[in-house]
């Protein structure tokens, strides 16, 4: 949708509810978290990880391509009630950027993994040409 | 252009996170709520609500534009309906679209559910005139009924009047999907009976295990819906009078709510 400005200068309906913000600690967790998988650094990401999705983790870790990531970047985040949906981006030199969608959720205090999916190869914002 | 999209290849741009229904209701659980969808209590409820239907709209409006891409030799006159649909539903995403802003939200807020698009996974117009037009739309009218009652209840005629508009046009497609269901498999009852029970699954998945009552017998709890505080129905209603006026007859009506009630035995 457009930009519409500033919406306390508008005639019309105001809006009744304030956006809110993701938890600026989510965050941090999910960035932490992205770099210990472009170093695909399995034994701190284990520890990060409840025990349902743990396999899950391990088959995406095995699909990251080793030696060959440098940098990440969310791109999207997304609330389900208390837990988040992260998908981020990482990025090599030499390679193709490699997708992940991450869903973090708190507990006793600490963001851990309960989902870990590879969307590298998936849909995009163009739908396919055949 | 490929017909058939399959569900993990409709195009989204990167800031939208889409997952696979089966995931959404998974998280639910993990946090110890139930499964199906946002439910009165929840903190996130009206935001929600209005980003599923949002994001219900604008998979309406592509579905709408793949079953007139996917079968170009269906009569003219389908067609011409499929088109005025995308036109309709196009028109609904952006309404909703605004009224996630006035709630202070917006589309990518929470994650979008594949569930809609996968209801397109059927080669028959007539299945999909049946489960989309009649399963899904019939769906929206109840969805949409709670709404404006609820908008009355909070003393909002913002959100009361745009989904009113917005429910007068679906009570046309469903009107329009029960003609081309009857039109399409006309002299085959074979037909007619596949799609209809590719209609009685979009039903079920849609049943959300007993969460469904008719509104005269949802009980009611306090809620704060925006600024308001007001008592409100805690399970998804079925709407007689709406569905009436869609075309459903009563004896589809009674089943749809005989299967609610069935399920909340479990």
């Amino acid at each position: 949708m457009p930009e519409l400005g500033d919406r306390s200068r508008a005639i019309g309906p105001q809006p009744i509810g304030e956006r809110s913000i993701p938890p600026p600690a989510m965050l941090a967790a999910a960035d932490r978290i992205l770099d210990l998988l472009v170093q695909r650094s399995c034994a701190a990401l284990n520890a990060l990880v409840v025990e349902k999705a743990a396999a899950e983790l391990e088959a995406l870790i095995d699909a990251i391509p080793p030696v060959t990531y440098a940098s990440h970047k969310i791109i999207a985040h997304a609330k389900a009630n208390d837990h988040y949906y992260v998908k981020a981006r990482l990025f090599g030199e030499s390679t193709e950027p490699f997708t992940v969608q991450l869903r973090l959720g708190a507990r006793d205090g600490q963001w851990l993994i309960w989902e870990a999916v590879n969307l590298t190869g998936g849909r995009t914002a163009w739908t396919c040409q055949g | 252009m490929q017909r058939m999209i399959p569900v993990d290849r409709l195009a989204r741009p990167d800031e939208i996170v889409l997952v696979p229904v089966e995931r959404i209701r998974e998280a639910r659980i993990d946090q110890g709520l139930l499964p199906n969808n946002v439910m009165p209590l929840e903190e996130d409820f009206l935001k929600g609500r209005l980003h599923g239907i949002a994001t219900g709209e604008m998979q309406a409006m592509e579905a709408a534009g793949r079953t007139l891409f996917d079968f170009p030799d269906a009569p003219w006159e389908f067609q011409l309906d499929m088109a005025r649909q995308v036109w309709d539903e196009s028109r609904h995403a952006e309404i909703f679209a605004k009224l996630l802003e006035y709630v202070g939200s917006y589309f990518g807020e929470f994650p979008e559910s594949e569930i809609l698009w996968s209801c397109t996974q059927v080669d028959d117009p007539a299945c999909r005139a049946a489960g989309i037009n009649r399963g899904l739309e019939g769906l929206a009218c109840d969805v949409f009924e709670q709404i404006i009652r609820m908008g009355q209840k909070m003393g909002n005629p913002i959100i009361e009047r745009a989904v009113d508009y917005v429910l007068a046009d679906e009570i046309t497609h469903v009107r329009m999907g029960s003609k081309w269901m009857r039109k399409l498999t006309e002299g085959d009852p074979e037909r007619l009976r596949r799609a209809q029970e590719f209609q009685d699954n979009i039903d079920a998945l849609f049943n959300f295990d007993g969460f469904r009552t008719s509104k005269e017998d949802a009980p009611q709890v306090p809620l704060v819906l925006g600024r308001a505080q007001v008592d409100f129905d805690a399970t998804l209603t079925i709407s007689r009078e709406t569905r009436l006026l869609a075309g459903f007859t009563d004896e589809e009506i009674d089943r749809l709510m005989k299967a609610a009630a069935r399920s909340s035995a479990y």
